[in-house]
Formats: C-alpha cells, structure tokens, sequence
C-alpha cells in the first residue's frame, strides 16, 4: 500500500461560473485500523480568496501548509499586495519540486479567485510539483478514481454557486462512500468574489 | 534545520531533508507513490523553412488519466521550443531552468540564442543528475545559423536528425515519419505530416492520448497551435445530472464576507472656489 | 525507454605509415530500439584526432566533451596541434577516475608530426594502451580471428580503408547491435578525408543463409 493512501484524504477542486469550490473529506485515520480523528484539517486557507488542499500523508499535510504559508507571508511583505492564484501555484510546485529526490507525500489541490480580475483558478499537482491546470475539475486523494468518474458526470460550465455546492457535495459525498479509508464527514467551501461559505456536510460515518 | 525560532530563508537548489524518512519508510515494505509521467508521443521534424514539433496531450498516473489536456512543448527561447516525455515534473522543471538560463545568456550576449545552446544546457544538465532526472525531450528551433532539431535521452545523450520521436508512442510515430519523410517539405506537408504521427501515437499507444499540440517554427514567426486537432472529442451530454438545490445535508453554514481590495482611487481636480 | 541508450557498436582503427584509418556503424540503441540509425560514432576532438566511440552514449558524448574542451585550450597555450599521446591519455585519465561511474570503452586516433598516424585503445575501466590497429564495441567479438587472420603491417591507405571496411560490415552483419551505414575516415598530415558506405556500398561476404 502505498503512502499516500496511510491517512486516507480526499479531495477536489471545481469552477462554476465566477466561482470556484473546494470539498475536502473530514477523516484522519492509520490505514483501515482506525479512525483518529473525525475533524481533520486538510483545506487550508491561505488568502481570503485563496486555498488549498492537501491529500496526503498527515504529517507532511501540516508541514506542508505551514512551510507554505511562511513563504506566502514572506512573498507578501516583500510584495505587498496578494499573491495570484497562479503565483502561489508555482509557489508550491517549487516547494515540492526541491524535494525531488526526496518528496514530501502530498498531491495538492488549490482553488482561488484572483485578486484583481476575480478570475476563478483550479490546479492540482503530483507529489513532486508538477502543475496541472484545470478548466473543469480537479480530483485527489485515495479515492481519485472514484472522485473522477462522479465529476466526469455530474460537472457541467457555468454552474451557480448554489448549484456548483451541490455538485461538489454530492460527487464528494458519493465518492468516499465507496473508500474505506475516507469520508467520515465533508467540508465545502464556495469562492465568490465577496464571499466565502464554508459548509460541513452530514455524511455517513463509517 | 536552523532552530525552531529561527526563520528559515528557502535556498535555491534540491533539498535532501526528507531522503532519509522516506528511505527508512521504504526498508520498512512501505510503496512510494510515483509522480505523474506523460506517457506521450512527441516528434519533431525539420522541413524547407523551420521546424515543426508536435506532441500529444495525455498526463497519466499509473492507469489513471491524469489530465487529458495538458501541453507537453515548452517555451525555451522565442525562437526554441522543446517537448517533453518521461516524468512530467521534471521536463516541466527542466525546460523552464534552461530557459531561463538562455534568457539570461541572450540579455548578456545580445544575441538570438543558437539551439545547440539549448542542446548543451540540457545535455549537460541531465548528465550531471545521472538519468535521475527523467526528461526525454525534442528540442528543435531556427536560429541564424538554420534550422535544427535534437533529440535529448535522460542520461544526457542527444542526437542532431532531420526527424525524430520520442516517449512511449515514439515507435508508432516513427513508423509514420520512416514511411513519408522527404527533404525540403512545405509547412502544410509537415504540419500533416507530423499530425500524422503523433495521431498515430495517440491511437494506438495507451499511454498518449487526446489532442494534437503543434508548434510550426520558421525564421521569424513562431506558431504555437494548440489543440492544433482535437482527436477525441466528448460527447454532448443530452440529460442533466444537476442536482435540485438542497439535496445536500448541510450540518453547519459559516459566511465570511471578503473585504474589497482597493485597486484605484481617482482624484478628480476641482478648481478652488476664489469667489 | 528508461533504459540507457548505449552504442551497441563495433568500431575500429588501424595505423599505416602517414596516418590512421577510423570507423564505427552507425546504429545508437535503448533496448531492442533502434534510437538513432544513422549516428555518427567518430568524434572530432581537434582537427587531426578523432575519437570512436562505444558504450553508453550519454558518457561517451560527455567525455569527448570534455577532451575537446581541454585540447582546444591546450592548442592555444601551446601554438601547435596537440599529440595524439596527449588527447588519449585526457581520455584515459576522465575513464579511469570515473571508472566506476562511466561505461565508456574509446578508441583514439590520430596524426601528429611527431610519431604520425597512432591508434590507442582505452577500453572499459581505463586502462590505455597504443596498438598498430585496435577494435571495440559489443560487434568486435566476432572480429577478433579476421582481424588476426587478415591485419598485415605496412598496408596503404587503401588497404586499411579495405580491411576496416570489411571487418565492420562482417560485424554488423553477426551483431544484433550493430548495424546501419559505416562511417569511416582516413586522417593524415593533409586534415581529414571522410568517406560513407550506404546500402550496396557496403562489401558483401556469404548471403546465402
């Protein structure tokens, strides 16, 4: 088994129209064994209008985002202005890209508006930093396969907020209900350009 | 690692830190995941005037399509472009380290950079790593001194041909390129041409797939295409699967209101009241 | 296509009274693929030293890389054209420190006016050592008793061009690896003449199994 798949996470990215969303599962178990922890952070924010994910090994999932958010502090102050989407994704690529040989076992999904135009951006990237930009959806986690089939259907363009919720929920939701090692709660937050809603789903918690 | 109140300045260069953790991990029958390969089918050709590459647009991950769109030829220099095959982070990585090292040659020199620059940058880069760097790459461009296409191995070898392929669907696409290659094409024989063989990578090696990406290069004018032939169309979907608003139980609701950033302020001039 | 293209290869080279006569195939492989069916394995190092190349392709390239680099600068200082000694023992000194990184067996020849045409071999691990003709390469087994039966000294430009013609195509004919057009080049006082069999240019020997 490998890894990635110890901790158990899933997590995925979509756009709708001048709005991005991001779904993350809540669990933090070791292996199929145990359930550790029913509230486990895995989305972390790092702009009002800015994410990511983390999938992944749990204790590089919190080395990872506080590396992370020590480099955009510091980009930021140097800068003074807030980071674009984009930049932050290479910001992350060349923090995982150094560790080439050896890697830090997260596969990242990031979601955000920009800054200025409030263009929305997904992205997500292997556990050595290769960027993969997305127009639909990104998927990533120990149930990718079953994560990509249900955004392979239920995804549509230009989906509203309400209803770009209720897309991601339900493909999430659904996804991990065929994982073992995810799931046990969901947390979705929706993108737009004054707002952000984070909401907890009701899940089944097995 | 510096101590724990000490910030720590990120470095350029590799970092090692987690070689031994995950080393240890791996004695212990643990799997280490793999990154993402292209599995690809990349070719290039030289015709009359310049040169075109061509390349396929399938990322994969182990079996699973990692991303069925994505652009495996890469800016090198204005006049250079290289497609990549092998680990897709590291032709990503490496083609964007030479390029900037060629932008800054070119700022010094004042010159158009030369392919065969590009060629021994790269060549050298990937020596010194071994082969552990696994970028198989197609570097062709047009520079004063002509038209030029190589091919560039992981472990640093290249070699300088009038066609070449390269990744996993490169035997298909050779067959295409051994059947029909001529000397001194026209650039629509060599766009169709090399269409041809990168279409024959994408149907019939699983590890290509989806669209043609072109890149035509000539003297002074770069055409980057892109899909220059979108081969595997999806369908229209005729239903919908949306879900009606509500669906989803909702166990906690949290807004936060993103405050505006000021982007402009504009001061319109009044005169001052003299009266 | 992970694995590392190596030159399969057969190369060769022989001494005659003004200068050397090289050639190698022209087939570069990773695994059962041909990489590259028209290479040229006969390296420049300055104009009147050429190297043949065998082993991986990645090392080889990279080492005669470095020796052209060395002669170039070592032509400079010294104002005249380098030994045909000197480039080999550049050669011998990269393949013996790096002999346990490096899979390169190299063949160097050249003219020089002091000892004319020379052949020195430097096969795999460093070692060097001049001959009056030297083989190499994965073809060069199957060489071994014609070259014996059939090398005589004091043989013409010509001779050897024949001789070394011959021995490379009955190797890339028993030779998996090898294989291709031969490239072959007589090097003497007067520069470099190159010269390419294709096809029916190739000599013929027994074609009836």
């Amino acid at each position: 088994m490998s890894i990635l798949t110890y901790n158990g996470s899933a997590i995925m990215a979509m756009k709708g129209k001048d709005c991005v969303a991001i779904a993350a599962d809540r669990r933090l178990g070791i292996q199929q064994s145990l359930t550790v922890n029913t509230d486990f952070q895995k989305v972390f924010v790092m702009g009002p209008s800015l994410f990511i994910g983390l999938p992944g090994l749990a204790t590089d999932v919190q080395t990872v985002s506080q590396r992370l958010k020590f480099r955009l502090n510091l980009y930021e102050l140097r800068e003074n202005r807030r980071i674009k989407p984009k930049t932050f994704m290479s910001m992350v690529s060349n923090l995982l890209y150094e560790r080439r040989f050896g890697p830090y076992f997260v596969e990242p999904v990031i979601a955000g508006l920009d800054p200025i135009t409030y263009e929305p951006f997904i992205a997500s990237m292997d556990l050595i930093g290769c960027p993969m930009v997305s127009n639909d959806f990104v998927v990533s986690g120990t149930c990718s396969e079953q994560m990509y089939g249900m955004c392979e259907s239920l995804w549509e363009p230009n989906l509203e907020p309400e209803d770009l919720f209720e897309t991601i929920s339900q493909a999430l939701l659904n996804a991990v209900d065929r994982d073992a090692l995810s799931g046990w709660g969901a947390v979705v937050y929706i993108v737009e350009k004054d707002k952000v809603t984070k909401r907890t789903l009701k899940a089944r918690m097995d | 690692m510096a101590a724990s109140l000490v910030t720590e300045v990120p470095q350029s260069g590799f970092v090692f830190e987690n070689c031994h953790r995950n080393a240890k991990l791996a004695k212990q029958g643990v799997k280490l995941p793999k990154p993402f390969k292209t599995g690809t089918t990349i070719a290039g050709i030289i015709f009359k005037d310049g040169v075109v590459l061509g390349a396929d647009t399938r990322a994969t991950d182990d079996t699973v399509v990692a991303d069925k769109n994505c652009a495996k030829i890469h800016y090198i220099a204005d006049n250079i472009y290289c497609c990549g095959a092998g680990t897709a982070a590291d032709t990503e990585m490496i083609t964007q380290m030479i390029a900037s090292q060629l932008e800054l040659h070119k700022l010094n020199t004042g010159r158009v950079p030369r392919v065969i620059t590009g060629n021994c940058l790269l060549k050298q880069m990937l020596f010194k790593y071994h082969g552990m760097i696994n970028a198989a790459l197609v570097l062709g461009g047009v520079d004063p001194t002509g038209s030029h296409l190589y091919s560039i191995w992981p472990h640093g070898s290249t070699d300088k041909l009038p066609y070449v392929t390269m990744g996993s669907g490169s035997l298909a696409a050779m067959a295409v390129f051994e059947d029909r290659y001529k000397q001194d094409m026209s650039r629509d024989e060599a766009m169709s041409l090399v269409r041809d063989a990168i279409e024959a990578g994408i149907f019939n090696d699983l590890g290509s797939g989806s669209n043609v990406d072109l890149c035509v290069i000539t003297k002074d004018k770069v055409d980057y295409i892109r899909p220059f032939k979108e081969c595997n169309k999806k369908g229209k979907r005729e239903g919908s699967y949306k879900y009606t608003r509500g669906t989803t139980a909702v166990l906690t609701s949290e807004i936060v209101k993103i405050p505006f950033t000021v982007i402009r302020e504009d001061v319109t001039e009044e005169s001052m009241d003299t009266s | 296509m992970n694995k590392e293209v190596s030159t399969g290869t057969t190369i060769a080279a022989v001494e005659f009274k003004d200068g050397v006569v090289i050639g190698a195939d022209s087939r570069t492989t990773t695994g059962p693929y041909i990489a590259n069916r028209v290479s040229n394995k006969l390296t420049k190092v300055t104009d009147y030293i050429y190297c043949c190349r065998s082993g991986s392709a990645a090392d080889t390239e990279a080492v005669s890389d470095i020796v052209h680099y060395h002669l170039s600068f070592y032509r400079m200082e010294l104002g005249e054209e380098p030994r045909v000694r000197v480039a080999a023992h550049i050669f011998k000194d990269l393949c013996y420190n790096y002999r346990d990184s490096i899979t390169a067996g190299i063949i160097v020849a050249g003219w020089d006016k002091h000892r004319g045409g020379q052949v020195f071999s430097i096969p795999i691990g460093g070692m060097i050592t001049r001959m009056p003709f030297a083989i190499g390469g994965s073809g060069s087994t199957y060489l071994y008793g014609f070259v014996d039966a059939n090398y005589k000294s004091g043989m013409s430009k010509e001779e050897c061009l024949k001789f070394t013609a011959n021995a490379l195509a009955l190797a890339m004919s028993r030779d998996g690896s090898s294989g291709g057009i031969i490239n072959l080049a007589a090097i003497t006082k007067h520069g470099v003449e190159k010269i390419i069999l294709t096809g029916d240019e190739i000599p013929k020997f027994n074609e009836e199994f």
